[in-house]
């Protein structure tokens, strides 16, 4: 086994079934190797919106990290992003810290002291987020308690949350990404309806301005707002007023349960896909599940044209796809294998309600190989058999260093027909370059 | 406020230093974390992972693994990893996860020594002290484990990791250790430099290459050097009249009068702004801190401090 990258081809995996996906693929099982994919993952303050950034996705909130320093350490990437200029602090803690918990005992103070140094500075914020971490999950500490005696040390109405980086949860029942979010809607109270409000929720960058927000503008929708738009906190406030929540991420679901259990506002799920036709479906779907009418030929049309355009400069187009982008790896590849384009290879941990896309994929495209990022002999990986044209996803750059690739992982996201167009036009883009 | 940070972003911790000393010697090290800090530490604090593979893993425990001390899971794991990888031997780096449950390192070494056929190293690192108190950990463990001392190596760079000194750092091979002899010029290059030399218990010198070229760009005057103590003494050495004010360890051997270790902002602020120097040099990334200093100041980047590359 030694020297060689653990893989399995889409056929396999369809004949082994979906109880049975291998181990190496699932990952969770054994060390977890040091690929892109799980150092992004792993490290939220390096990459995307991980715990620190989504805890400051209300506007005028700053974050309090209370932790080892070795928790906060990458944050200085972030830091140095303009938006998140003095939006940062930390209270480190020490071994002391650690046996006897007198940390917690501090907190208020501290938190008392950033919100008197930024208020000297002119910009007091509304609330204050504190991000602990695996040592107090295992301590546990109820923070709830904690940030309520901030409140009252503070005594001025600035609200004081808790944004648990517990990596240690990361498969648990409600991980880290899914808790920060119901975390920042539980900032939001009961408020007047305002029948002609929608939300959009799931991401902390907006999603792409689009034919989403054109449709429910047509169909009479005044306000649509998504929290990364919110230009103030009380902005942020008036998402409670609205008539209901489309969530597009499945890891808001339970922040959107609990803003329909708590302010009433019920919600609808819209699922990215980068396939035309389910595309269509869904908004077919959504729009009479609302009530409301609809016109989206223009937009199909667009995508399918786009698709039919790369198809036609580029028949045999071979991706390999990684986990770091913009999509389901395993949906994506599947859309484009059914457009007629070649997958290679997948790095992407299988997760079983992955299967479905796996069992389709194994009958039109068998050979695909599927690697798994978390496996230790991914080590090994060897590109050199690999006939791949472009990449797709970060990650995927890193085992493919010489062939053209799309990142495809900007914060805003794509979604819809759009995404599906500005795709195909990224990659006839790319490889035009590719071969100028 | 003790211990809280308003400017600065937190400094290279001591598990990041350990893997710095252990990068590239062929071992297969493991992070006793969740995944956090080894995205920390190969995400961000180990420049040559982008460039030169290395086989460091997390040990990937869950909140259960933690909770009920799950040492035999974590063994299998390793041991399994072992048959799907070629390494020298086998290295385990604490985190603040282990240390908040107690685990036994030496347990830990014992029951791992039994399953397989490699060499284990424990570094007992908690992530809360800094990166050069790791890099030290980090030297002993390997004296510990592979230097007789009775080798013939010419000449070695201790503490030379790019945690202090970032593409500058020294190439070292575990052969290299298992060299290491009486006769071997043994130099220090940073504070762990210093900690591992004196446990070799060899005659060894101190001296920062990129001090030294820096030496004859600062004018005169009174100079505050906020780095490694290292970095600061190599300056004096070279004729510049200094003090050394330093977040990191400061050894007795290097400590002079007016010479001080720092811990707190305000501590910086006060010695910059009410010191009386005329020129300071360190890493801008502490600029903020001394709002009122006006004198020269002349950037020394410093990762561990910084994260600026």
């Amino acid at each position: 086994m030694a020297g060689k990258a653990v893989q399995y081809t889409a056929a396999q995996i369809r004949d082994l079934g979906k109880e049975n996906i291998p181990k190496e693929l699932s990952g969770g099982h054994g060390l977890v190797y040091s690929s892109p994919a799980t150092l992004a993952y792993n490290s939220p303050g390096a990459e995307g919106f991980g715990v620190k950034r989504a805890g400051l996705a209300v506007p005028e909130s700053v974050m309090l990290i209370v932790a080892p320093g070795c928790c906060g350490r990458n944050t200085s990437i972030v830091s140095s992003m303009p938006q998140y200029k003095d939006r940062f602090f930390y209270l480190m803690m020490d071994e002391t810290d650690l046996v006897t918990g007198r940390h917690l005992k501090r907190i208020p103070d501290a938190v008392c002291e950033v919100v008197s140094h930024l208020e000297k500075k002119g910009s007091k914020p509304r609330v204050v987020m504190i991000c602990i971490t695996c040592v107090d999950a295992l301590l546990g500490t109820d923070m709830e308690r904690v940030c309520s005696a901030c409140e009252r040390a503070l005594g001025d109405g600035t609200r004081v949350r808790p944004s648990y980086m517990y990596a240690l949860t990361r498969e648990g029942r409600r991980p880290p990404m899914v808790h920060v979010r119901q975390t920042l809607y539980s900032l939001l109270e009961p408020m007047e309806k305002d029948p002609r409000s929608v939300n959009i929720i799931g991401n902390f960058a907006p999603l792409e301005d689009g034919e989403l927000q054109k449709m429910l503008f047509n169909a009479g929708v005044k306000h649509i707002r998504q929290i990364s738009t919110c230009g103030t906190y009380d902005e942020f406030l008036k998402m409670a007023s609205a008539n209901f929540n489309i969530v597009t991420n499945p890891e808001v679901r339970a922040a959107a349960h609990d803003m329909s259990s708590r302010l009433g506002i019920p919600y609808i799920e819209l699922t990215r896909t980068y396939d035309v036709a389910k595309t269509a479906a869904q908004y077919k779907a959504f729009a009479n599940a609302v009530g409301i009418t609809i016109d989206i030929s223009e937009e199909e049309s667009k995508a399918k044209e786009a698709v039919e355009s790369l198809k036609a400069d580029h028949p045999d187009l071979t991706f390999n796809i990684g986990e770091c982008l913009n999509a389901d790896p395993f949906e994506l590849a599947l859309s484009l294998v059914r457009y007629g384009f070649k997958v290679g290879e997948i790095y992407a941990a299988l997760a079983p309600e992955k299967f479905k896309y796996v069992s389709k994929l194994a009958e039109l495209s068998p050979d695909t190989k599927i690697f798994c990022n978390m496996e230790p002999t991914m080590l090994y990986y060897d590109v050199s058999a690999s006939r791949a044209h472009i990449s797709l996803g970060k990650d995927a750059a890193f085992y493919c260093p010489d062939i053209p690739n799309i990142a495809w992982n900007s914060d805003i996201q794509p979604f819809g027909f759009q995404g599906i167009t500005k795709l195909m036009e990224t990659i006839g883009k790319i490889m035009k370059e590719a071969r100028a | 406020m003790k211990g809280l940070r308003k400017v600065l972003t937190p400094f290279a911790p001591d598990q990041s230093g350990a893997v710095s000393v252990l990068y590239g010697l062929g071992g297969l090290i493991v992070i006793i974390d969740a995944g956090g800090c080894t995205g920390n530490i190969c995400g961000f604090d180990e420049p040559r992972w982008q460039n030169v593979r290395s086989a460091v893993f997390s040990a990937g425990l869950r909140d259960m693994d933690a909770i009920l001390g799950r040492d035999k899971l974590l063994v299998s794991k390793i041991a399994d990893a072992c048959k799907k990888i070629d390494a020298s031997f086998v290295a385990l780096i604490g985190t603040p996860v282990p240390a908040t449950i107690a685990t036994d390192y030496k347990a830990l070494k014992r029951m791992l020594e039994k399953e397989i056929s490699l060499p284990v190293l424990t570094i007992a690192t908690d992530g809360m002290r800094l990166y050069d108190e790791g890099e030290a950990l980090a030297y002993k463990a390997l004296a510990d484990e592979f230097i007789s001392k009775d080798g013939s190596l010419d000449e070695i760079t201790l503490g030379r990791t790019p945690l202090t000194y970032g593409s500058d750092f020294a190439d070292i091979t575990l052969e290299d250790y298992r060299k290491i002899g009486p006769s071997t010029k043994v130099t220090a290059a940073s504070a762990s430099g210093v900690e591992a030399a004196k446990r070799l218990g060899i005659p060894y010198e101190t001296f920062s290459s990129i001090a030294a070229d820096l030496a004859g760009s600062i004018p005169s005057g009174k100079v505050l050097v906020c780095h490694d103590e290292v970095f600061g003494k190599t300056l004096r050495d070279k004729g510049t009249d200094c003090d050394i004010a330093t977040f990191f360890t400061l050894h007795d051997e290097i400590k002079q009068d007016g010479d001080k270790k720092i811990t707190e902002e305000d501590e910086f602020t006060d010695l910059a702004v009410n010191g009386g120097y005329d020129v300071i040099v360190a890493d801008e990334s502490l600029k903020p801190l001394a709002d009122g200093f006006k004198g020269q100041w002349i950037d020394a980047p410093f990762f561990a401090l910084s994260g600026r590359r």
